[in-house]
């Protein structure tokens, strides 16, 4: 027998699928960071004065402060100067007012991402909103949306169309102090999504926004709001893709959600950004703020995240439960190969009466790389009744791999009822063999094992995100097994 | 954060006053290494939810006294205290450390009764002290104070024949103690430990302690720590132990006392086959805060840890436990297993968990599990209808839940002393309310 | 009759602990064989070795199975040429669906065979035949893979995929032990069912309990990693009356 269970190791990996560059004139500014470049992102988006005041103190705090390193991450020192803060395909000037205006070569990008705007997201009735480098190029199903009184539209128009409502929820969950990266964010962003469901409004369509850096030397920089009014109820699905460049290149997105009383967001993110060549050379810098603020009684915010990409991840989406009866969940697959680390987890701050969360992290490590949970479990004084489990298993795929586990339990209250489970393991050899005498081959027969590993976390997600989300899998796995 | 320091100009002058022995040239390293890292502070990460401010104080008074009463009488008698009763309750050679002094009658005592099986030596009279730990601030404040400490070796294929007690005992007010034990255990040998911990005078006090113990190949060593600390005390305590191949520690830690208590447990897995299995219990109330953090790093497998600590919160107390499993590259086979459980009564009172595991090797079985509750609902109402009282029945499942860490007692001469203290503290705690 | 399993001179170890001692044994189509043996005398290594376990190192002797050198594959190749094991501890495996795997299982020995990939209707359709003659309830399909089964559950599980692989041959690994009367004449009727003259099945047993529902045609007895004795069924009585120790001290003569 050639192969030995016990020593599964690691082969050479597939090429990154969506690592093509467009061949887009685009409008950058040049490298670096100063007020003068808040000021001209400000003013290329035409934003009102408060926009341009709430970024300029955004930027002056983030001066006083320092990168955190308290992540189980290495990687270089980062160059904030040398880092490009603002660029948009040329037609920005003209904005598409309709799909037919949009730049063929774009809609060509997003067919090869798999997004193809008008077929599939009517075929799928889901409503995309498409963000290429820095700027939000298409919003579909837009009018659909607007007779159910859901508004879902670029970041940049949401200052300028309802400046009332950014006014009173930008920041609001992740304030600009927060860290460091979200005060970058704040002083930076571009765009993003904004999206408001209606009090009572059950929104009609899976909402959507695919993210793609496409630019040289350009960090990306988006923000993302999301309010449900009181009793509305809204999913929203979110994919990221990057093209290969040797060098590696930042994301630093904050996105912040309000539940209102009795209100529900659901929150799917499939994150595959370019992760870097085997040899961990460029690839993606993932720092993101997410975090949802169940602000109203018996509200609901529920993240599922599939991490197969960056070559680093540094992301921790959370939930306040400020409501009383409000629910927060967290339901993760992160996998890394090769070079690629994470640090990635929640956050679960009970305040409220009664909230419960439910924390489920599956991590599958492969390669040389390295991956961690970190997640912070906090029941304040008030917060009687609370409920919180935790499961928090860790695969790991070859002998130079590594899979941490950082738990904080922090609980002030004495009804409480707090239990955290972790496992770490490797594929069995019985579970291969047992495959393996079926007639499955180990490659295959790794995959059904690492997806059996997920099924957990892949039933939290949309029919059509889970199955890319396998597929991912079974990509970024490739070459793993041996 | 730390709202006080140590009196880096008293610490020095302290430190110059020492006596001049074998220790001299680790006291003036350790000193030179305290100083530049100082007292832990809530923002490092191991230290986070303790702060050692209290003991920074304690501290600086104590230097003081010591610099006065230096300038006084060159020399202090030690005064003259009765044989504590807690010596006749448990079947055990006992050595007695005073405010950090080493009783010289008990150690004489000692090396007749176990001369044959443990040589010990003070540690002022090592020629080669370079083993002793000073890495991290607490280690190194305990080397650069300490007046003196006791080295024991166990000799291969010795099998000490009863318990060697350690008991820790501190009298004045505003003391502060640096105690250092160092156990060598050679290949295939055994010894049991019973250390108690307490304080004869209800002032404020501080002590340090550090033990150090490095088992060889197929060693057994069997601990069990038991602190009855006055309110007002703050003790750190740090073991560092070693594990060459096949052998076993079994640790155990009940923290009943103390205003603030923090243990530090450190184990290398250098051997395979190693095992260390550490099991630790905390009862407390009113503003009792009790910390244990572990750390068991397994370098090479195949090799077991495993480790369970439980506690029963009440009033304003807090307890923190924070237990690290590493397995390095390469640690095929390793068996690692934490869990902590906590019995939250009160309010006002908090735990702060956070089991651990970092892995770096493909071959494991880890697993760790916490968890925060209160007394089942279910079996209370059980007991309650079989007669019992709300108030006995809480005290029979909350000493259910605490006999799980009994079951696990290393040695088995401090059992009866325990399960009296543990019944009457876990009485206090409950009624404490 | 042809041969469907040769086994020469079989040596075989695990972990250093050399089990089989030059085992010998010859099964033709059409036939059932039980072998026997006290603990520890080598039939689950057997087992084992004719699958392919890389923990078992053959240290020398030949398996031969319709004609080629079995040892030359690896596990998922001997599987889909058609040699089945049937595990005594079958492995569970969360979250992976028992449907799901039988499904890749099946397709992969098609495919290996020239044969077209069946469909998911078609798939079910034949699941659910095989399952009504096993007993077995349709739920089984849709759970994780012998996950929180019984053990009588997992074995008949065994015998489920057993009749939708159609092995040639078939290997069954103390595929009694653990079960009541009903589950061991429930996988009685199930293997009864799938005897055939293309097909041969080893049954691989330490009592003779599972042998009055099966009936076999050769009845082996192993002790010390070789085959001591062989007989037709009355062996299997004679050895149940008479224990294994009549056995081995009559080989040892």
């Amino acid at each position: 027998m050639s192969t030995d269970p016990n020593n599964i190791e690691s082969l050479v990996n597939r090429r990154y699928a969506h690592g093509f560059v467009t061949d887009i004139e685009s409008d950058s500014l040049p490298p670096g960071l100063n007020e003068d470049v808040v000021r001209a992102i400000s003013a290329r988006k035409n934003e009102p004065p408060f926009m341009l005041e709430w970024r300029l103190k955004a930027y002056r705090h983030w001066l006083t402060i320092q990168e955190p390193e308290w992540a189980h991450l290495h990687y270089p020192q980062i160059d904030f100067q040398d880092i490009s803060y603002f660029s948009a395909p040329k037609s920005d000037k003209d904005r598409p007012k309709s799909l037919d205006e949009v730049d063929p070569k774009l809609l060509e990008t997003y067919d090869k991402l798999g997004i193809p705007l008008h077929e599939r997201a009517r075929l799928a009735g889901v409503a995309v909103d498409a963000v290429f480098d820095s700027v939000s190029v298409a919003t579909t199903f837009k009018e659909k949306l607007n007779d159910a009184g859901v508004i879902f539209c670029p970041f940049s128009e949401a200052v300028i169309e309802h400046p009332e409502l950014v006014k009173k929820y930008l920041g609001s969950v992740v304030p600009h102090r927060d860290n460091y990266y979200s005060a970058l964010n704040s002083a930076v962003f571009s765009d993003g999504s904004f999206v408001y469901i209606p009090k009572g409004v059950r929104c009609p369509m899976e909402l959507s926004t695919y993210f793609r850096i496409n630019a040289a030397n350009t960090g990306q920089f988006e923000r993302t709001l999301i309010i449900a009014d009181e009793g509305s109820h809204v999913s929203y699905l979110e994919g990221c893709t990057a093209p290969m460049r040797d060098e590696n290149q930042l994301h630093a997105a904050v996105v912040e959600l309000v539940a209102l009383k009795d209100a529900e967001i659901k929150y799917s993110t499939v994150q595959n950004w370019y992760p870097g060549d085997e040899n961990g050379k460029g690839g993606i810098y993932n720092f993101v703020t997410k975090r949802g603020d169940c602000r109203g009684d018996n509200s609901k915010i529920s993240w599922t995240q599939v991490e197969t990409g960056s070559a680093i991840t540094w992301k921790y989406p959370s939930c306040i439960l400020r409501g009383d009866n409000s629910v927060g969940e967290f339901y993760s697959v992160a996998v890394t190969n090769n070079m690629q680390q994470a640090d990635t987890g929640t956050k679960m701050i009970h305040i409220g009466r009664n909230t419960s969360s439910t924390i489920v992290s599956k991590g599958i490590s492969a390669g040389r790389a390295q991956q961690s949970y970190r997640g912070l479990v906090r029941v304040m004084p008030q917060a009687s009744g609370a409920r919180n489990h935790t499961q928090c298993d860790s695969l790991l795929i070859g002998k130079e791999c590594g899979a941490h586990t950082f738990p904080y339990m922090e609980i002030k209250n004495p009804s409480a009822r707090i239990e955290h489970e972790a496992t770490t393991s490797k594929i069995s050899a019985d579970q291969l063999f047992y495959c393996r005498q079926r007639g499955i081959s180990e490659e295959d027969a790794v995959n059904m094992i690492v997806n059996g590993f997920c099924k957990e976390v892949f039933k939290e997600l949309p029919m059509e995100f889970a199955v890319e989300a396998q597929a991912l899998l079974n990509v970024s796995l490739e070459g793993a097994v041996g | 954060m730390n709202v006080s320091a140590l009196d880096q100009e008293l610490f020095a002058a302290v430190i110059h006053a020492m006596p001049s022995d074998e220790l001299s040239p680790v006291r003036n390293q350790a000193a030179n290494q305290f100083s530049s890292l100082g007292f832990p502070t809530t923002r490092d990460e191991d230290w986070k939810y303790t702060n050692l401010s209290a003991a920074a104080e304690i501290s600086n008074a104590w230097l003081r006294n010591r610099m006065d009463a230096a300038a006084a009488t060159p020399s202090l008698p030690p005064p003259e205290v009765a044989r504590p009763e807690i010596l006749n309750q448990m079947d055990a050679h006992w050595l007695i450390i005073r405010n950090g002094s080493i009783d010289s009658s008990s150690l004489a005592e000692l090396q007749n009764s176990l001369g044959p099986d443990i040589e010990f030596s003070k540690l002022s009279e090592q020629t080669d002290s370079t083993h002793i730990n000073i890495d991290d601030p607490m280690s190194a404040m305990n080397a650069a104070l300490l007046i003196d400490g006791l080295r024991l070796q166990v000799g291969a294929n010795v099998e000490v024949s009863k318990p060697l007690g350690i008991l820790q005992i501190d009298d004045p007010s505003q003391q502060a103690s640096q105690i250092r034990i160092v156990i060598d255990l050679g290949e295939n040998s055994r010894l049991q430990v019973i250390e108690c911990a307490l304080s004869a005078d209800s002032g404020m006090q501080f002590s340090n302690a550090v033990t150090e113990a490095s088992l060889a190949r197929a060693a057994t060593l069997e601990f069990v720590r038991i602190q009855t600390r006055s309110e007002q005390h703050i003790g750190v305590n740090r073991l560092i132990a070693s594990l060459a191949r096949d052998a076993t520690l079994r640790h155990n830690a009940f923290d009943f006392g103390g205003a603030l208590t923090r243990n530090d447990i450190s184990v290398n897995i250098a051997g395979e086959n190693a095992a260390a299995h550490l099991h630790g219990l905390y009862l407390a109330s009113g503003k009792q805060h009790i910390d244990n953090h572990t750390r068991v790093e397994h370098r090479v497998g195949p090799a077991i840890s495993n480790e369970e600590y439980r506690g029963v919160l009440n009033g304003r107390s807090r307890g923190v436990f924070n237990g690290q499993a590493v397995v390095f590259e390469g640690a095929d086979g390793t068996d690692a297993n934490q869990a902590n459980h906590n019995l939250l009564l009160s309010d006002h009172a908090e735990i702060d968990t956070k089991p651990e595991l970092e892995i770096y090797a493909d071959d494991v079985k880890c697993s760790h599990g916490a968890t925060v509750g209160q007394l089942d609902e279910s079996s209370l109402f059980y007991l309650r209808s079989r007669g019992l009282d709300q108030d006995t029945a809480r005290h029979l499942l909350t000493q259910a839940f605490a006999a799980g860490i009994l079951a696990k007692l290393a040695v088995e001469e401090s059992r009866n002393y325990l399960v009296d203290i543990l019944d009457r503290r876990l009485s206090e705690v409950l009624d404490a309310g | 009759m042809t041969n469907i399993l040769e086994v020469k001179n079989l040596q075989a170890r695990i972990a250093g602990n050399t089990i089989l001692n030059g085992l010998d044994l010859t099964v033709r189509a059409g036939e059932v064989h039980a072998i026997m043996g006290p603990n520890g005398s080598g039939k689950s290594t057997l087992a084992q070795v004719i699958a392919g376990h890389a923990d078992y190192e053959v240290l020398g002797g030949s398996v031969t199975y319709m004609g080629k050198d079995l040892l030359e594959l690896e596990p998922e190749e001997r599987a889909r040429e058609g040699v089945f094991l049937g595990f005594q501890y079958p492995v569970e495996i969360p979250g992976v669906n028992n449907a799901y795997l039988l499904k890749a299982a099946v397709n992969a020995k098609r495919r290996h065979n020239g044969q077209e990939e069946i469909d998911a209707f078609e798939f079910l359709k034949i699941a659910r035949e095989r399952m009504a003659l096993l007993g077995m309830d349709a739920s089984f399909l849709n759970r994780g893979v012998n996950e929180g089964f019984s053990g009588g559950e997992k074995k008949r599980n065994e015998i489920l995929q057993m009749a939708m692989l159609e092995p040639t041959l078939a290997i069954l690994d103390e595929t009694d032990s653990g079960l009541d009367i009903d589950a061991l004449k429930a996988v009685a009727n199930g293997v009864n069912a799938l005897r055939d003259p293309e097909r041969a099945i080893v049954l691989v047993t330490h009592y003779q309990r599972l042998l009055d529902y099966i009936e076999p045609d050769h009845v082996h007895v192993l002790s010390k990693g070789k085959i001591i004795r062989s007989g037709d069924k009355t062996l299997a009585l004679e050895l149940e009356n008479r224990g294994y120790e009549w056995v081995q001290e009559a080989a040892s003569a």
